[in-house]
């Protein structure tokens, strides 16, 4: 028993973690039964899922820093191992692609755990607590935190999360980067930064600056994206923004509404992605110029998708508004310390909210509404187009949630899972009450209702739509796809040029590393280019050198 | 229970009235400017109440659902966020932190349900104009985010509606400082942009996409929109009062001084609106990420300097 207390730790804040691995864990098996029921493979595929989860609760419960680095690297293999399912041509580079970045950053982080280790000469989490005075402790958290932001997706490691949300199949990228890869990566940001390290202003700038980088630019490469699980993807890396800078503002309110928007995160994006793969099981495709008008013949998932929409916007009463609401409040707070640089961390985390909407409407005119595409394959029967229990019901439970936790944030998820982790007491005295303000709202929307009941909206006539006069019928190439929505936005001033690098690829930190490391390689293969006389000549050279440095 | 007596008073009756007032002298004054009678001042209701008798039409291939919910969505957050204003000014020290936000927030679902509503046709014309509107509100959204932190960093560094007001009635308005007025330009040029007016009118612009997002929308739910739009004129030049120019009190003569400001910003807004011609919307995304942006961050650093 004392070994086992040794090695491992059950605080407030690995149960919390603990609790939801186990959730979407579950959640995700119910789902796979019905997406990869006609797979192959199967067996190996549930036996990852389940070392998966071994691995993760390995890593929340560690607390022998050694040990975590063991089940988190079992993590970077078991998610090359499970993007591997997927079935696009792409797939293995992808999965290569996100091996090499987390193995990269895990070489790191041991590269940490090492400076650490002669920092103090202890592996015990739970024990260790360096000031950032010196040099070495600065770049013993730097390589700690790399692990954790390449874990979670932060910028400038997160390249691989979009890349694997479009190759691999939705219910791995709802498990791991989706969820289990942002807790983990959050968890093990918010353990350097709260308790293994004490922060200094710098480091916490530090940290705001890149949870602002991330939640902009990763936002705007979404707005772009032509597939539906590729978009989902750059929010994925965009949200992990908020977190890092709500665990940036080093406050007890901004700690607080970082962690749950961990949760959160976790939460709606799961179910987004959920919704992608039930739309790629039923439609074919998640290329959005050949979707359209699904809401008609999937209404659950269109639903569930739309609450998730809204959640993620951060639109009241739902549960990602709580949780921005706290970073904002978070970053006010810094305010009242001096410093200048909150307005730009308050605006680009408000305004990255606006195009994250920007980008949900976009996926919802070219996926549920709009006009359905030419040509696209449905099931004959209609009530065969809504996919089976087994893949609405997680997206519908979690839809569920992301309502629950946004009314009763108060109530359910801070008191009982976040509060107890923060261990100053917060000052939370008039908190709006989501509670009474969702009545409002209800009313609101009745007395809509009345007014629809004066004017007997029941009594409706079908018509065809007016387009000025043409025939939508005979003219089907007048189709609204959506994916050119946000073109004007490409197209202006300095925007123009970061798109057109980021087309190249300059951003990609993968793509720059891979390219000079091959640039050494060319070098070096003039060397060795097959040809007798100029090996001859090198030997030649090598000898006269010799004989130069024996005989003078 | 109170909070309901004040949604249905205030934040529902009054402020469509008041709504339906205001487009009334907007029309009104539109008509002078053009050497035209204008209608009478029952007009914008009797509109309503037409329409109200007409018959509901849902074009075929589009999702009846969200075609008829969205009008209603739309609705119920103007009545709240109109509620949640009114009771501000009349009680500033009974609310919560962060108001700001929710409101913002909440101002943000009336343009969002015009776009889900144009989704919904199935029409391409109403899907080029909900993704203009989405367009518009991605452009001012950042320079009226900045221009709000102006009267948030005068205040104290405060998120709540009620002691900027309370600062106000100490310190006198913000409009009065350099700061306030900078950010007050800015933030009546985005509102002339939430309210769809021209020179922002590209969402909607009759002569080339026949009214967008509502192309499709006939009868009941038209009449919705109509008076959601009626009410927004309304509630959005009361969100500028109470930021910029100390909002709304009963006590003694000032509710008439408030009359007149609310009366003021009408026109101010309704002469925007007949001298200026459409822009295209790229123009407007430059218009609002370029100078506007500039000089909202200008209003900011002002205020962060205490001008």
């Amino acid at each position: 028993m004392s070994l086992f207390q040794e090695y491992f730790r059950f605080d407030n804040l690995s149960i919390f973690v603990g609790i939801f691995v186990w959730f979407f864990s579950i959640l995700v098996t119910v789902y796979s039964m019905g997406y990869m029921r006609s797979e192959k493979r199967t067996p190996q595929y549930y036996l990852y899922i389940g070392l998966t989860l071994i691995a993760s609760l390995g890593a929340v419960f560690a607390n022998n820093l050694i040990l975590f680095m063991v089940f988190w690297g079992f993590l970077g293999l078991l998610l090359y191992l499970l993007i591997g399912f997927g079935k696009n041509e792409n797939t293995p580079a992808t999965a290569k692609k996100a091996f090499i970045l987390i193995g990269g950053t895990d070489v790191l982080m041991l590269l940490g755990i090492s400076l650490v280790w002669k920092l103090t000469g202890l592996f015990e989490m739970d024990l260790i607590s360096i000031p950032l005075t010196s040099k070495l402790a600065v770049i013993a958290y730097l390589c700690l935190a790399a692990g954790a932001f390449a874990k979670a997706g932060a910028m400038p490691f997160h390249t691989w999360v979009p890349d694997a949300a479009e190759d691999s199949p939705a219910p791995v990228t709802a498990y791991l980067p989706a969820s289990l890869d942002k807790l983990l990566g959050i968890y093990f940001l918010a353990r350097i930064s709260l308790e293994m390290f004490r922060l200094d202003s710098g480091m916490n700038t530090f940290l705001m600056f890149i949870g602002s980088l991330t939640i902009v630019a990763a936002v705007m490469m979404a707005l772009i994206q032509h597939d539906f699980k590729r978009l989902l993807g750059y929010h994925a890396v965009s949200q992990v923004g908020y977190m890092v800078l709500g665990i940036g503002t080093g406050n007890p309110i901004g700690i607080a509404g970082g962690l749950f928007h961990m949760l959160n995160h976790a939460i709606y994006k799961s179910c987004l992605f959920f919704s992608a793969g039930s739309v790629e099981k039923q439609a074919k495709t998640t290329n959005l110029d050949s979707l359209g008008g699904l809401a008609k013949y999937m209404p659950v998932t269109f639903v569930t998708f739309l609450i998730a929409a809204f959640a993620i916007s951060g639109i009241p009463p739902f549960n990602g508004f709580v949780s921005k609401w706290m970073v904002y409040q978070g970053i006010l707070e810094t305010a009242k310390t001096g410093g200048k640089l909150w307005v730009v961390w308050l605006i680009s985390a408000m305004f990255g909210s606006a195009l994250t909407l920007a980008s949900f409407m976009k996926l919802l005119q070219a996926v549920f509404l709009g006009q359905p595409a030419q040509g696209r394959k449905l099931a004959a029967k209609k009530e065969n187009r809504e996919v089976g229990i087994l893949m609405w019901l997680p997206g519908v439970i979690l839809a569920f949630l992301c309502l629950i936790f946004g009314i009763f944030a108060l109530a359910v998820p801070l008191k009982h899972f976040i509060f107890p982790v923060i261990l100053e007491p917060i000052r939370f005295f008039g908190f709006w009450s989501a509670g009474l303000a969702t009545i409002l709202l209800i009313i609101s929307i009745v007395i809509g209702l009345l007014i629809y009941f004066l004017g007997r909206v029941a009594k409706l006539r079908q018509t065809d739509p007016f387009i000025g006069g043409e025939d939508l019928k005979n003219n089907p190439q007048m189709r609204i796809s959506g994916t050119e929505f946000y073109n004007t936005v490409q197209e202006i001033g300095i925007l123009k040029i970061i798109y057109r690098l980021a087309a190249k690829k300059i951003f990609d930190i993968y793509e720059v590393s891979s390219k000079i490391t091959f640039g050494f390689n060319r070098a070096l293969s003039y060397l060795h280019n097959g040809v007798l006389s100029t090996y001859l000549a090198w030997c030649l050279l090598g000898m006269g050198i010799l004989f130069y440095l024996l005989l003078r | 229970m109170i909070y309901l007596i004040y949604l249905i008073i205030f934040g529902f009756f009054l402020t469509a009235l008041i709504g339906l007032f205001a487009s009334w002298v907007d029309r009104k004054v539109t008509a002078r400017v053009q050497y035209r009678v204008g209608p009478p001042v029952l007009q914008p209701l009797i509109d309503l109440v037409k329409l109200l008798g007409k018959e509901t039409m849902v074009p075929k291939g589009a999702s009846k659902f969200s075609f008829l919910a969205a009008p209603l969505l739309g609705l119920g957050s103007v009545i709240l966020v109109s509620t949640i204003l009114w009771f501000n000014c009349l009680n500033p020290q009974r609310t919560f932190i962060g108001d700001i936000i929710v409101v913002v927030y909440l101002l943000v679902l009336p343009s969002l349900s015009i776009i889900i509503g144009g989704f919904a046709s199935a029409n391409p014309l109403a899907s080029i104009g909900s993704s203009r509107e989405m367009k518009l509100v991605l452009s001012y959204e950042l320079p009226f985010l900045l221009a709000i932190l102006v009267p948030v960093i005068q205040g104290g560094f405060t998120l709540r509606l009620g002691e900027i007001l309370t600062y106000q009635v100490q310190n006198g308005v913000i409009l009065g400082s350099w700061s306030g007025f900078l950010a007050f330009l800015v933030i009546l040029m985005c509102v002339q942009a939430k309210l769809a007016l021209v020179p922002f009118d590209i969402p909607e612009a009759e002569t080339e996409i026949v009214g967008g997002p509502l192309i499709e929308y006939s009868g009941t739910p038209l009449a919705v929109y109509k008076l959601m739009k009626n009410m927004l004129l309304f509630v959005l030049p009361f969100f500028i009062m109470i930021l910029f120019m100390g909002g709304f009190r009963l006590s003694g003569a000032h509710w008439i001084n408030g009359i007149l400001k609310y009366l003021g910003l009408v026109a101010l807004i309704t002469v925007i609106r007949n001298t200026n011609p459409r822009v295209r919307i790229d123009q407007a995304m430059r218009f609002f990420w370029g100078p506007m942006t500039i000089l909202a961050m200008m209003a900011v650093f002002l205020a962060l300097k205490g001008l």
